[in-house]
Formats: structure tokens, C-alpha cells, sequence
């Protein structure tokens, strides 16, 4: 990654944090009350930039360094945010001890106080029980997603807060900011006002639980290339009932025409709807985002796939074929889960740069050492992985072992809650 | 992430409920026969003292002086300034709506007491 796209980011969240602490910082008032205010602002810019690093724009996604990695940083913004504003009322509590802490108390509690306070409280609340449950990861989906929304609102009436206190220029532009960052992303993203119109063209089973689907744009088709993926939506239509939500899914394939060929496979209640899909479904894309195996080859190459993460690794081979020796590295549980298995050894057949190894794991998690090849094997290569954070994660670990630095190490996880 | 979240928000709350705890300890407030003879101070006192700088305002029949506190009063400042120099009982009695003043305001004018306000005095 470009050091320019590498420090985009943090330069952001810089910003959006230093601006407003710099406009109000205070001056002659006592350390903690001082401290106390900085720490509020502090927090009311991490929250705006927890709120632009969640929108959806293949444009933006490519400027910050992937759509993963915003949402990795819209995480690390809103709970350093949520610090920050936990802080921030004990702190101007504070300045009445040790001295006076009836006044203290009396400086914290909303009891007593105007509604501005109440509203204070009722944000930090609201913060405090949606990232609750944002870190419950068993909730369906669907709820979760409805629950996460509430952290939305809570920023809504922070801002709110202080309106009501009577600081007025910048909690109107916060107010606005936060306003138009939720919009956009109600609207433009979740509501799919920028998403792209296709119809499913055919599909077909390539495993248990698992299934080929090829869609067709209905307008200017997406500029994709092997290693993307795309977000869809599987609408309602031609006697299938989709559910209407965006997922993340890695293309597996592009043909002529802007056909995009998508595997998926069955892991929650709306993947397992798609099993079934038929054509003429409408079906609503945004993308393409990510650059996995975006680089061009000049080195050999190791490929690791975990089930579902054949994808971009088929979707390159069917493209072409490998310009450097190349060995693919294919985990699977089961032979009723080993999807592709068939072209992907007819591919390697034809002669080339393509080794490929596939493999049976069991319902475990695999050894990596009786998996990876040794360190002389891997010394100058490039590795890929892509499948189950689990297994990406120890044989990460275990490449590092063998003396593959991080440079040489690329993966992507899809872990966007 | 996860761990931050939830060892902040119970420091949060341990926090909350030390402040709670410390108030019920609190020294009880002097005796009123205890505390000295205050000053009076009139119209024209209050009017010598009506800058942001130098900001003295008589509340309820007492005489405040305001001047440090200004920077740290939450709402804008052309709303409190121009009653610097000024009987505001009735700005104070009023501020949102008709609406007075929190018990936690109340509480915070006695750090900025300097007096008593006599209404017949010039």
C-alpha cells in the first residue's frame, strides 16, 4: 500500500480530533474542567470521523486504503469516542474536588439540571447500550444491523447537547456533518441509490451448501477485475423472496458482457435463502472494492484457500493463467464441500505455472505445519490467503514463523460488523 | 476492542457511584450564625463592576461576582454579559422559556457570593 493511501486515515482522524479541540480550547478555566472540555470535543470529532469512515464509495474505499480497513478504523474511532465521552462529565465533575463534592455530584448527576444535561446523558446511554450489543456478535443480522442504527441517534443527540448548551456555531456544524454522513449512508448505501441494477442469469450447485450465481447488468455494468467483491442485494421476484441486504461477496468470475459470476455459500439465514435463487431475480451491486491479487506477479507465488475463499483465486484463473510458479494451497472440510475442485486440477493440467494441492481437513482447524511448505520453499514468495478468520489467522502466524515478513503476507477477512 | 468497551464503561460507572457516595459524606454546610457579617452593596456598586472583565450581578438579594466564572458559563455570551452591572433576578428566574435555573446552579452562586443587595441604597 502506497504510504500516501497508508497514512490517509490517521491523518483523518487527526484532523477531525485536533480541529474542534483546537477551536475550544480552554483558557484561565482549572485543569480538570480544562481537560473535561478537550476530552468532549476530542470525542465529538472521533465520532464524525467514525461516521465518514462508514460510508460505502468504491472511490473512497480505494483513497483510504480498502473498505475492510475503514470499517477496522469506523471501530477504533467510535470506541475511542466512546472513552473520550465517559471521561468527559466525570472530569468537569471533578473540578469541584476535593473541596466541594456535594457540587461535584451535583455537576454529574442530570437530576436537577436542564433538559441540555438530560440529553447529554441520554446519548451517553444510548452509545454506551448500542456498542453493547454491536459487540454481540450471536444477533441475527438483521437485528443487529436495526440495533446498531440506535448508535446513529445517540450521536444525534450529543450533538444535540450541545446546541442546547448554546454553542452554536459548532454543534450546528457537527449536527450537519453527522446528518449528512448518516443520510448518505442510509440512502445511498443501505437503501442501494448507489448501487448498480443486474438480474441473476442462471445459477447452479458446485457444492453442499453452495452455489454458482451468474448476474447480468441492467445498465452500464461495474468495473471489476479478479480478487474485488462486490456488495449485493438479492431482491424479491420470479417466485424467489430475497432479503433485500447487502453482503459482501468475491466475484469468482468475469465473461463478456459484464456478467460477474458470484460463489456463495450458505452461512446465515440470507445466504442460505440464495441457495435457491433462479434467473430473472433482480438483484442490486455496489463495487467493486479491495485489490487482492491486484498487484502484478513478479515473484512466485504461495495461494491459500479455505472453502468459500477459492473465490478470487478461480476468478484470476479463469481470467489467465499464472505468470510466476504458483502454488495453490486448497483447505476444505469436506469432498462435499470441495467446490471447483474439477477445473481448478483441469486448469493446472494444461501445463503452466500452476501446482495446486487440495486437501480434505476435517471439521478442525487444519496444522498449518503439516500443511505449508517449508522455509526454503516459501523464501521469496508472495502469499495469499483468503477464507476463515481462524484459519487465516494460524497460518499467518505460521508463514511468519517460517520467515515470511509481513510485506509478502496479503489477506482479506470480510469481518465488517 | 471489546474489553476496552466494557473495563471503561464499569470504571465509568465505579466512578459515577464514588461521586454519588462522596456527596452523602460531605461536611455539612456551616451554621448561618457562623458565617461573618457580609457587605452591602448598592445600584451603583453593581454599575461600577458591568464589563465581562469585571462582572458583579444581584440575584434573589445577593450580590455576585461573576468575573471568573463568565469564560465557563455555557451559553453564548451575549446572552449573560449584558446583565453584568445589573439586579438579574428575574434573567436568572427566567433563562429558557420561563424556565429557572438548575438546584445545581443555585449551588454554584454561593462560590461567587461577595454580598447582599439593598434595593433603597443608591
Amino acid at each position: 500500500m502506497s504510504p500516501i493511501r497508508l497514512l490517509s486515515i490517521p491523518l483523518f482522524v487527526l484532523a477531525a480530533t485536533a480541529g474542534p479541540v483546537y477551536w475550544a480550547l480552554p483558557q484561565g478555566l482549572g485543569a480538570a474542567r480544562s481537560l473535561g472540555i478537550v476530552s468532549g470535543w476530542a470525542g465529538c470529532g472521533l465520532l464524525l470521523a467514525s461516521l465518514a469512515l462508514m460510508l460505502r464509495e468504491p472511490w473512497l474505499a480505494h483513497g483510504l486504503g480498502g473498505l475492510e480497513r475503514m470499517y477496522r478504523w469506523h471501530h477504533r474511532t467510535g470506541i475511542a469516542a466512546y472513552v473520550l465521552l465517559l471521561v468527559h462529565p466525570l472530569l468537569l465533575a471533578a473540578e469541584s474536588l476535593p473541596g466541594n463534592r456535594q457540587l461535584a455530584w451535583q455537576t454529574l448527576t442530570p437530576f436537577g439540571q436542564d433538559a441540555a444535561v438530560w440529553l447529554g446523558w441520554l446519548s451517553l446511554l444510548l452509545l454506551m447500550a448500542g456498542l453493547a450489543l454491536t459487540f454481540e456478535k450471536r444477533l441475527a443480522y438483521r437485528l443487529w444491523r436495526g440495533l446498531h442504527v440506535g448508535l446513529g441517534i445517540a450521536v444525534v443527540l450529543g450533538f444535540l447537547h450541545l446546541l442546547m448548551l448554546g454553542i452554536a456555531l459548532p454543534a450546528w456544524l457537527a449536527l450537519g456533518l453527522a446528518v449528512v454522513f448518516l443520510g448518505w449512508r442510509f440512502v445511498r448505501d443501505d437503501f442501494g441509490l448507489a448501487a448498480h441494477p443486474y438480474v441473476v442469469d442462471a445459477s447452479s450447485r458446485v457444492a453442499r451448501d453452495m452455489v454458482e450465481v451468474s448476474l447480468k447488468p441492467l445498465a452500464a455494468p461495474l468495473d471489476i477485475v479478479p480478487g474485488q467483491f462486490v456488495l449485493v442485494a438479492f431482491l424479491t421476484g420470479a417466485g424467489f423472496r430475497g432479503c433485500g441486504e447487502f453482503h459482501p461477496y468475491t466475484v469468482s468470475g468475469i465473461l463478456d458482457g459484464g456478467i460477474i459470476r458470484l460463489g456463495i455459500k450458505a452461512l446465515g439465514d440470507c445466504t442460505r435463502r440464495i441457495q435457491s435463487v433462479g434467473p430473472g431475480v433482480p438483484v442490486r451491486i455496489q463495487g467493486a472494492f479491495g485489490d487482492f491479487l491486484g498487484e502484478p506477479a513478479q515473484h512466485p507465488q504461495l495461494w491459500v484457500a479455505g472453502g468459500i475463499g477459492i473465490t478470487p483465486f478461480l476468478a484470476r484463473l479463469r481470467e489467465r493463467a499464472p505468470e510466476q510458479p504458483t502454488l495453490l494451497l486448497y483447505l476444505y472440510r469436506t469432498e462435499q464441500d470441495a467446490a471447483f475442485v474439477d477445473e481448478i486440477r483441469a486448469i493446472a493440467a494444461g501445463g503452466g505455472n500452476l501446482s495446486v494441492r487440495c486437501l480434505a481437513t476435517g471439521e478442525g482447524i487444519p496444522d498449518p505445519d503439516a500443511l505449508l511448505p517449508d522455509a526454503a520453499t516459501l523464501a521469496g514468495r508472495e502469499c495469499y490467503l483468503c477464507g476463515p478468520p481462524a484459519m487465516v489467522g494460524g497460518l499467518t502466524a505460521a508463514l511468519r514463523r517460517r520467515g515470511v515478513t509481513a510485506r509478502h503476507l496479503h489477506f482479506e477477512n470480510f469481518e465488517f460488523r | 476492542m471489546r474489553r476496552l468497551y466494557f473495563s471503561s464503561t464499569f470504571l465509568f460507572w465505579l466512578l459515577v457511584t464514588a461521586f454519588w457516595a462522596g456527596s452523602l459524606w460531605a461536611p455539612p454546610p456551616l451554621e448561618a450564625g457562623a458565617v461573618a457579617a457580609e457587605k452591602t452593596y448598592g445600584a451603583a456598586d453593581l454599575a461600577r463592576h458591568a464589563t465581562p472583565a469585571n462582572c458583579w450581578m444581584a440575584i434573589r438579594g445577593g450580590v455576585y461576582d461573576f468575573s471568573s466564572y463568565l469564560p465557563e458559563h455555557p451559553s453564548r455570551p451575549d446572552v449573560i454579559e449584558p446583565w453584568c452591572g445589573r439586579e438579574a433576578t428575574e434573567a436568572y428566574n427566567t433563562k429558557t422559556k420561563g424556565r429557572p435555573h438548575s438546584p445545581y446552579a443555585d449551588g454554584l452562586l454561593d462560590k461567587y457570593r461577595i454580598g447582599k443587595f439593598a434595593v433603597d441604597r443608591p
